[in-house]
């Protein structure tokens, strides 16, 4: 008995300690390109060249200096929290009011309705963006924040509306009939009742659109000309390019770039695993 | 009203009075007043010490002398100005006037003929014969459709000279002189020649470009479109047993397939390898950073330690001591501008100040590029502004070097250029012979020909 038991204990000694191997391996390859940028982004190009993997030898700040101020980042960030903030608002109250409707008010034109939502998803930004180009043009919204507003919020909503239909279908029909019966509006139970209970699928689809719109940069690139008007992303997108001449400067825009949505992320981690565990089961 | 509803119309109210305020627009769409407003898309690199001055010592300067002009800027780098150029032709909403290549990334422009023909300007402000023949030369759509800022030579051979004196060697006369340095450079631990050719278009634009040149000779591509030569042919096959030849013999490290673009500049300047081949725009990589005051080789080692030249005689060339080159970059003006109209006119004023002598020897000075105006006088420029020796060697090395052969991937369509590009890395794998790599690429080219 004494045998097996030593047995047992050592082979979950060795369980334990290559499951630590294991995720300490895959922690150092996330972790180690960020150190690696950080660290470069305090070099200057001339030592980058002569020394990429070691520490800088002199730290050196004006790499950051001239990013923030050749890239006018102070306004691109500002925008991004604008885009981001409104677009992830808009998109959570328009797709879970539509959700709702198609989920618990159908009627002969539900499914089309639905279908003509949900299709969004099948469509790739490149093989919209000069006919977006062209309307937005069309329309006079052509380098103005609600042209660029419009279509992120219409982009993000397929994907809000099929994620919160599905989830308030499993809300049981006899939740919603009941308050009918007791006269509650579609309004009140929407707030009251549909709401509340589809808060962990509305988290999945407002950490999908702040990622998603935080990061875009295609979209604002064609539908803007104006740097008073352009986001993070394209700010960053100035400085990196493969003829690049200052690896500096370049490292220090990524950086400056990434810090928004590492604060989000550590922010905001609990929500993020919950949201995506919902979504996964739900979606 | 609940209370959750109040929030509800507050959010949304308030939403709405964000949008509309955002969306107003910036100041600079509403004050152009009578000032005539020209559009202009300028590609700008922001990581590039001179940008910022770029701003002012070009940008400013134009709208202070010229205060009935009012531009209207899109600065774009990289991608980002690529995909927003292909929108504006989508469109048929082309900039005023526009940053854009002869070929290659600009192709859209030339073929939908979305740019006026610039040399009619030119010759009615008798500027023609001012600018070097090659930049004014008819482009992709068999016109003129931008004005140049100089040729852009595509090989250049980088000399460390201290690393060959303190080996007891000189600079090389023959490919067969570098050749025989391989062996005693490489008992010291030192490379031959450094290239970063992970990147396909580096070995290609690079050195293989000019090597078909001395093969094929300057007109080797009209030769080619004639149907005189084809891939199959002797020199062709001879300029990928060359490159081969590189590989085998160790004048190229294999593990140059695995370096990225640019990454081997510091240790050519830190004496690891005799040569480093790119193109002549890297020389300003190596010159000082002037916000940092700092550079990978400093004035007095560029002089002292380095030169610039092209690769010397190869075995069985047609051509002696060419180079590879293309028209450089430049600007264009919309097709959409009416002709005869105070705009045009607006449009060409800019189009002749960024190709004019003040701002071309302005980019001489920071190692932009090499001008194309004539009036520009290099050597009085690099005397008079203590430039650094690399721009004055720059000056000499295109003056030794000619004539000038096609780049492939200036000439060729992707369809070919890119079969020629991945043969390239396969040859330097060692995982394809130069006759099977010419036999495809000879049927690349037959199937693109048959397509047209």
């Amino acid at each position: 008995m004494r045998d097996i038991k030593d047995t047992k204990s050592i082979g979950a000694r060795i369980n334990t300690v290559l499951t630590y191997v294991v995720m300490i391996f895959f922690t150092v390859m996330a972790i180690y390109p960020l150190l690696w940028l950080v660290m470069n982004s305090f070099k200057t190009t001339t030592e980058f060249q002569m020394n990429k993997l070691g520490f800088p030898k002199e730290w050196v700040l004006v790499n950051y200096q001239d990013a923030w101020v050749r890239g006018k980042f102070p306004r691109l960030i500002l925008n991004s929290f604008i885009y981001t903030g409104v677009t992830t608002v808009a998109t959570l109250v328009f797709s879970f009011m539509a959700a709702f409707a198609f989920a618990k008010i159908p009627n002969r034109s539900t499914k089309y309705l639905h279908g003509s939502f949900v299709i969004g998803l099948l469509l790739t930004l490149q093989s919209i963006m000069v006919p977006l180009f062209l309307i937005i043009n069309w329309v006079g919204l052509y380098n103005t924040s609600l042209g660029v507003l419009i279509p992120y919020i219409g982009i993000a909503m397929p994907m809000g509306i099929y994620l919160g239909t599905e989830f308030i279908k499993s809300i049981p029909d006899a939740l919603v009939e009941s308050a009918r019966i007791d006269g509650a509006t579609y309004w009140k139970i929407f707030i009251s009742i549909i709401v509340p209970m589809a808060a962990p699928v509305a988290v999945t689809v407002a950490i999908m659109t702040v990622t998603g719109t935080w990061n875009e940069f295609m979209l604002i690139n064609i539908l803007t000309s104006s740097d008073a008007l352009k986001s993070l992303p394209v700010g960053v997108q100035k400085f990196a390019g493969a003829l690049s001449s200052d690896f500096g400067k370049q490292f220090a825009a990524l950086v400056i770039g990434l810090v928004p949505m590492l604060v989000f992320y550590l922010s905001f981690r609990k929500e993020i695993t919950k949201g995506v565990a919902a979504g996964a089961v739900k979606g | 009203m609940t209370g959750f509803k109040r929030i509800s119309v507050l959010a949304l109210a308030v939403l709405m009075v964000v949008t509309s305020v955002f969306a107003q627009g910036t100041k600079e769409d509403a004050a152009a007043g009578k000032q005539i407003e020209l559009t202009v898309l300028n590609y700008i690199d922001m990581s590039e010490p001179n940008s910022a001055n770029d701003i002012t010592m070009v940008w400013d300067k134009f709208e202070a002398e010229n205060p009935d002009i009012k531009l209207v800027r899109e600065d774009l780098f990289n991608e980002p100005f690529h995909q927003k150029t292909e929108a504006y032709v989508a469109s048929g909403q082309v900039p005023d006037v526009l940053y854009m290549w002869p070929s290659g990334r600009s192709t859209s422009l030339h073929t939908t003929k979305s740019v006026k023909d610039l040399k009619p300007f030119l010759e009615k402000d008798g500027l023609f014969d001012q600018y070097n023949p090659a930049t004014v030369a008819p482009q992709f759509a068999g016109y003129l459709a931008m004005l140049p800022n100089g040729v852009t030579t595509t090989h250049m051979l980088y000399v460390n000279t201290k690393v060959l004196r303190d080996n007891g060697l000189a600079i090389p006369k023959s490919y067969a002189d570098m050749k025989a340095m391989v062996a005693p450079l490489k008992a010291k631990g030192i490379d031959l020649i450094a290239m970063d050719n992970m990147d396909a278009w580096v070995m290609q634009s690079c050195l293989f470009s000019m090597v078909v040149g001395r093969f094929g000779g300057v007109d080797w591509y009209e030769r080619l479109a004639a149907g005189k030569i084809s891939f199959t042919d002797e020199w062709f096959v001879k300029s990928l047993d060359l490159i081969d030849d590189m590989y085998k013999s160790g004048m190229i490290n294999r593990n140059s397939l695995t370096s990225p673009y640019g990454s081997s500049r510091g240790s050519f300047a830190a004496g690891k390898a005799a040569f480093y081949i790119d193109g002549d725009w890297s020389t300003g990589a190596f010159q000082t950073d002037i916000t940092t005051g700092k550079a990978l080789i400093s004035p007095a080692l560029q002089q002292s330690d380095f030169e610039l030249m092209v690769i010397p005689n190869l075995p069985g060339e047609v051509i002696h001591n060419s180079n590879s080159g293309v028209v450089g970059t430049g600007w264009g003006m919309s097709a959409n501008i009416p002709a005869g109209s105070a705009k045009e006119a607006a449009a060409w004023r800019l189009i002749k100040y960024l190709q004019g002598e003040y701002v071309q020897t302005y980019r001489l000075s920071t190692g932009a590029s090499f001008p194309s105006n004539l009036n520009v006088d290099v050597e009085k420029v690099v005397k008079e502004r203590n430039l650094e020796p690399f721009i004055a060697k720059r000056a000499a090395y295109y003056a030794a070097h000619t004539p000038i052969s096609p780049v492939v991937d200036g000439v060729l369509h992707s369809d070919v250029y890119n079969v020629i590009n991945v043969g390239l890395q396969e040859i330097g794998l060692g995982s394809k012979a130069p006759k099977q790599v010419a036999s495809e690429v000879q049927k690349a080219w037959d199937t693109w020909k048959k397509n047209q």
